[in-house]
């Protein structure tokens, strides 16, 4: 027992001592730290470099807590009002996005031979971005002021926002029996969703209220426990821990949300680090080489349709052809949540683990690049070639 | 005033944007923390800031009254000045104003809209508390303090003609 404890600890702070290596790493390159993380995880796992044995389980709570920080922390960002402004202004934007993006990933999964619901759960790991990479980066190049940031952020919401209602959907199929309890199962979690969003909509200031709390140690306690019983319940009810969490901190409005951040980002940010990695650790390295060029294809599709989707939500906000092709390469880097989608099917299909794994490590790095430098591909298109007469 | 274009930025805050007569456009971004960024945009592509400066909200203030007074202010209320309620605004008075030319007890402004003036500011120099024989003389500034909806009733009296 001791020394078991002991070895864990050596494990844990090995793992975290590399991951910091890796994020110095990423900073000095330039890119998203994640798919670095993600590269990791499956240098240690099954078929890896070194397997970690002491500190897995110790590794997989780390993990859950993760989703659960990084989708809190999501959610404090918005307070419910701004997201039902964004949504109604919009839509169609919103429509756009799915309609190119979601089925890349449902028609691969169905040419794979993926059961059914495992080909939805691929179609929601292209059709959603990663808000947090997104926004890091938009903030990292110094492009808030741009026009066509607004549509980006607005693209985004509206994808998290389709989460909160495609998430219970999919775990309610995933985890459910027959037919008949199955869609019990969804219809009741997705009222309880609606039916906490509108409480957070209505008591939303006063639940703040009652949580604020002078001592920042008694705030962290109070955020940290009652987001995490509020999602370890919603997981029990098959709607989701994710969407637990990313409620709350939709219903967490006002003074208590600066706060609440500056407590939560640190540990956030290791709890991140470790879902990712826990992530690359499920997946077995054998089985790359069989999805590689399955991920690769999936990925230039899904590049395409990404900037297409960018490009539409663009024009309609009239901004021109440069900042169109800018929202686009935004809207390619995916991340957080293709992962959490993935994570719920691995156990049935191992599979889509791998195929995920190293189509996010692709679209992250490729969307880096293509924001990054979507300035100078802009240039040929002002070449006379293309000015229309 | 001129027209300032709005738009929300999820998350972050809100966009404002100016164009100018000479076409340029330039953009304030107010961010829920209270940081604000001064955004210059490109000449050619329009939607691209080429220069993007990053202010403290004191910064703000002092640039903002460097620009000659903060017609923003008013678009602001909720976001910038939840402090107490109170709100501080430096109002340019138009020649066309009904009350400019009057003396503070003839304009009777805290009865009319509940704010007060707590400073008039010329080229000739600033009366810090001023009486009731003072006057609102045209292109003058006033510096009114009251609650948000009081202090835009104010500015709206000392910058245009009544309706």
């Amino acid at each position: 027992m001791h020394t078991g404890g002991d070895l864990l600890v050596i494990e844990f702070g090995a793992l975290v001592l590399a991951l910091a290596i890796v994020a110095r790493l990423a900073r000095r390159i330039g890119l998203p730290a994640l798919p670095l993380y993600l590269l990791a995880g499956l240098a240690l796992g099954e078929g890896g470099l070194v397997e970690l044995d002491a500190s897995e389980d110790f590794i997989e709570v780390g993990a859950e807590i993760g989703v659960i920080l990084m989708l809190l922390m999501l959610g404090l960002e918005f307070s419910t009002r701004e997201l039902i402004q964004n949504v109604r202004r919009s839509t169609l934007a919103g429509v756009v996005d799915v309609v190119l993006n979601f089925p890349p990933g449902f028609v691969a999964g169905l040419i794979l031979g993926f059961d059914p619901i495992v080909a939805v759960l691929l179609g929601g790991v292209t059709y959603i971005s990663s808000s947090g990479i997104i926004a890091k980066l938009v903030a990292d190049l110094d492009r808030i002021g741009n026009h066509e940031t607004s549509v980006i952020l607005s693209v985004l919401v509206i994808e998290d926002l389709a989460m909160v209602l495609y998430l219970p959907i999919v775990s309610g199929v995933l985890f459910g029996g027959s037919v008949l309890s199955t869609t019990l199962t969804v219809a009741i979690s997705l009222g309880a969703v609606l039916g906490v969003l509108g409480a957070a909509y209505l008591l939303g200031d006063r639940l703040s209220a009652i949580a604020l709390s002078q001592s920042s140690e008694a705030l962290l306690l109070t955020l940290l426990g009652g987001t995490l019983l509020v999602a370890g319940l919603a997981g029990r009810l098959n709607i989701s821990t994710a969407v637990g969490a990313f409620v709350v901190g939709v219903a967490l409005s006002g003074d208590i949300v600066s706060h609440a951040r500056g407590l939560l980002l640190p540990l956030r940010n290791l709890f991140a680090a470790v879902f990712f990695v826990f992530f690359g650790l499920q997946v077995d390295l054998n089985l790359i080489p069989g999805v590689a060029v399955a991920a690769l294809a999936i990925a230039a599709v899904t590049i395409a349709t990404k900037i297409t989707s960018g490009w539409i939500a663009a024009a309609r906000a009239g901004i021109g052809k440069p900042g169109r092709l800018r929202a686009g390469a935004a809207l390619i880097a995916h991340g957080e949540f293709s992962i959490v989608i993935a994570e719920l099917g691995i156990a049935r299909e191992s599979d889509l683990g791998a195929l995920a794994a190293v189509y996010v490590i692709i679209l992250t790095l490729a969307g880096a690049l293509l924001y990054q430098f979507s300035d100078s591909i802009t240039l040929p298109t002002r070449s006379p070639r293309h000015v229309r007469a | 005033m001129r027209k300032v274009t709005e738009t929300d930025l999820p998350g972050v805050g809100i966009r404002f944007d100016l164009q100018t007569d000479a076409g340029r456009c330039v953009g304030v971004v107010a961010h829920q923390t209270g940081r604000r960024d001064l955004v210059i945009y490109d000449e050619r592509d329009v939607d691209r800031a080429c220069e993007s400066v990053q202010l403290t909200e004191d910064e703000g203030h002092t640039l903002g009254e460097l620009l000659g007074g903060s017609p923003v202010l008013e678009h602001l209320d909720d976001a910038m000045h939840r402090l107490e309620d109170l709100v501080i605004s430096w109002v340019t008075i138009a020649a066309g104003s009904s009350l400019a030319g009057l003396t503070l007890a003839e304009a009777s402004l805290r009865a009319r809209t509940g704010a007060g003036v707590v400073a008039l500011v010329s080229e000739a120099g600033s009366i810090p508390i001023p009486g009731r024989d003072d006057r609102l003389e045209a292109g003058n500034t006033a510096v009114v303090v009251g609650v948000p909806s009081a202090v835009k009733a104010a500015t709206r009296l000392l910058r245009r003609p009544a309706g």
